[in-house]
């Protein structure tokens, strides 16, 4: 008996109790329901964003009499033709995708060198290290990292003060087109590495080995045997940088210093300064769309990547 | 430098054969761990040579630095005549099977063996001919157009082995490809390989653990352990007349004797002394013979070992010893028994029964004798 007990640990013992009550709470024959009792709260989060979604819908067709600062009873589509029609979020509008275009591009050549060095490299020193300087900026936050680039590339800056040295007169590097840009690619590199990465896990090493012994350059296994096997990897991350980059307002609101505002801002701009919630939810629902669109672009075009979660293989 | 090499050529370069490979003292260290020390070897053109070894011994080390995804410490390669240290893999004239295939997912089976024609750009037009004539020879005419995922273990194996000779390599070479495959499959394609490597006469090189393998397919076989050649022999040399107790043991089943060299004759017979009992053999090594005093052990296969229950059956034997049955492993086609021996301290002896005709079965606990032929005895230091 004695020697039964001290077979049978405490922790053993600690688990069996947690069961039983576990078994009272949730009887054995509720386990079917178990999987969708666990999806709930994901659900009922989605549940409130499309409510959230539903009531800007409404907002967005309700005009805004300037006169009493009412909203309208009757629906109307005048915000739409506003949208569409004024200049300014046309511009707002063209400017906040071709960013997200170039953005894309040039994040994905920065980030799958990156990528490629931190899981092919044989040191693990060297694989801790870009690891860790890949997280580092995530603790960071976003608006503290843009004022931190303020700092630096100020016309009081330690760029420009570099400049200085060699002779080279002050250049004006924020407040502009190119400094947002760049801070968007220094604020997505992250994510694209950390997307890129799993899918160049998943080629065996041993397939460059092979195309090298068939007769392939490292030029030729790059374009026909990396970049067609880590296409999966190009498009999530793609997707992500593109969604993010199109959505994004602290790096337009200051780098771009109110002269290079983004949709998000104009957005801002219409529910805080001049507060026509209606045009504001209409410009949001726009940006839902145009965001939705290029994502079914990619997705059609390309298929889902590693965002199909391997269920089809591209 | 091209003589410096021919005059070492092994006993095997019958007839002045060309010399395909020839390694010379190569060495290969990773931080400071030997894994290949001072190998050499020549391959004569059209040969089909097996690098055997257990995990570890150096041999797939070898087999890349000869394929040149890695560069030797020390000592040099040649191909055909050619040092080859500064040669990237890519400008070798070298077909390799890998360990894992290696075969690209994204493409089909005949893309896959028309890759190494691309990238050498070949004729275009001569591609599609010649990429069906080796999917013909590997037995798969007619699949390529499959996806590399639709093929079966075999059937992948096969596109391999075409998408590594389709550009008439002047070397292939197999790292263990065989590895995952069932028995039967593996067994299969074992002569497949030497089908293949005999129609087309290919130099070959097979890296493998597997010694039915390396009997099976090779010309020549060579034994490494610990980073070292152990020998270099036909396969059958290398399993009649092992050059040490390692390549005695790791091919084939061995029972060794511990003992004290008794007495060593001219003609290469040796005695050993265990206990009170003297052991007649033959020395294992000529190149390095036990000399008198030297303790040595006595090799004896399991299948060279004869069983009876009467002493007077084996009057005929040199040797012959009792023994107590302590086990009995079923094979199917064969019995093999675990026989303990009082003489030389009942230490476990195995031995082979094929009898066929009279199920001869001896039990547990049954008192057996068994012999052998001193000839049969290989002695070594």
């Amino acid at each position: 008996m004695r020697a039964a007990r001290t077979a049978y640990p405490l922790k053993w013992r600690i688990m069996d109790a947690l069961e039983g009550v576990a078994a009272a709470i949730w009887p054995a024959r509720f386990r079917r329901a178990t999987p969708y009792l666990m999806l709930l709260p994901a659900v009922l989060l989605v549940g409130l964003l499309v409510l959230g979604l539903i009531q800007i819908a409404d907002a967005s067709l309700r005009t805004l009499d300037t006169t009493t600062f009412q909203f309208s009873d009757d629906y109307s589509i005048a915000n739409f033709r506003r949208a569409l029609t004024e200049p300014l979020f046309l511009v707002v509008a063209q400017r906040s995708l071709i960013a997200a275009l170039i953005v894309t591009a040039v994040t994905l050549v920065f980030a799958f060198p990156y990528a490629y060095l931190m899981v092919r490299t044989r040191s693990p020193r060297l694989r801790k290290f870009l690891l860790i300087a890949l997280f580092l900026p995530f603790f960071i936050g976003q608006v503290v990292r843009a004022y931190g680039w303020l700092i630096i590339l100020g016309n009081q800056g330690m760029v420009n003060e570099a400049l200085g040295v060699v002779g080279i007169a002050p250049m004006r590097l924020i407040y502009n087109y190119p400094a947002v840009l760049f801070g968007l690619v220094q604020y997505m590199l992250p994510f694209a590495v950390l997307m890129l990465a799993p899918a160049l896990t998943a080629i065996p090493e041993e397939l460059e080995a092979a195309a090298g012994s068939l007769g392939a350059n490292w030029v030729r296994t790059f374009i026909h045997v990396v970049l067609p096997l880590a296409r999966p990897g190009f498009i999530g991350a793609g997707v992500v940088v593109l969604t993010l980059s199109l959505t994004d307002f602290a790096v337009p609101a200051i780098l771009g210093g109110g002269s290079q505002d983004f949709i998000a801002n104009a957005i801002y701009d219409q529910f805080f300064r001049t507060s026509d919630q209606g045009l504001g939810a209409t410009l949001a629902l726009m940006l839902v769309a145009l965001g939705s669109i290029l994502v079914g672009l990619v997705f059609a075009l390309f298929g889902a990547g590693t965002l199909a979660m391997g269920r089809s293989r591209a | 430098m091209q003589e410096a090499f021919r005059t070492v050529a092994s006993r095997e370069a019958e007839g002045g054969r060309e010399i395909a490979v020839a390694v010379r003292n190569v060495g290969m260290d990773f931080d400071g761990v030997h894994a290949v020390k001072n190998a050499s070897f020549d391959l004569p053109k059209g040969r089909f040579l097996t690098i055997l070894g257990p995990s570890g011994s150096g041999k797939t080390t070898l087999l890349r630095m000869i394929a040149g995804f890695q560069t030797p410490s020390s000592g040099e390669i040649f191909i055909n005549g050619e040092a080859v240290s500064a040669v990237p893999p890519h400008k070798r004239s070298i077909g390799m099977v890998f360990q894992r295939l290696a075969l690209f997912p994204h493409m089909t089976a005949a893309e896959n063996v028309a890759f190494p024609l691309k990238m050498r750009r070949r004729d275009a037009r001569t591609i599609p001919e010649r990429v069906e004539r080796y999917l013909a020879l590997v037995r798969l005419g007619g699949y390529g157009g499959r996806r590399i995922h639709e093929l079966s273990g075999g059937q992948q194996q096969r596109v391999a082995i075409a998408r590594a000779l389709v550009f008439e390599p002047d070397l292939l070479l197999l790292d263990e490809p065989l590895a995952a495959l069932d028995r039967k499959l593996r067994e299969e394609m074992q002569l497949e390989f030497r089908r293949i490597q005999r129609e087309l006469g290919v130099t070959t090189i097979n890296v493998t653990h597997d010694q039915r393998e390396a009997l099976v397919v090779s010309d020549d076989i060579v034994v490494m352990d610990q980073g070292e050649i152990q020998q270099k022999a036909q396969p059958i040399h290398t399993y009649r007349q092992p050059r040490n107790a390692f390549v005695a043991n790791f091919i084939g089943v061995t029972n060794f004797i511990a003992g004290t060299v008794r007495a060593v004759s001219e003609g290469g017979d040796v005695s050993i002394l265990r206990g009170d009992l003297t052991l007649a053999g033959k020395i294992g090594d000529p190149a390095n013979p036990p000399a008198e005093g030297d303790k040595a052990s006595g090799a004896i296969r399991a299948e060279q070992i004869r069983l009876a229950s009467d002493a007077a059956q084996l009057s005929k034997l040199d040797c012959v010893l009792a023994g107590t049955v302590t086990d009995t492993i079923f094979e199917g086609e064969r019995m093999v028994y675990e026989i303990a021996c009082a003489a030389i301290g009942d230490e476990v002896m195995r031995v082979f029964d094929h009898d066929p005709a009279a199920h001869m079965q001896f039990e547990i606990g049954e008192s057996v004798f068994l012999g052998w032929n001193a000839r049969d005895m290989l002695v070594f230091r």
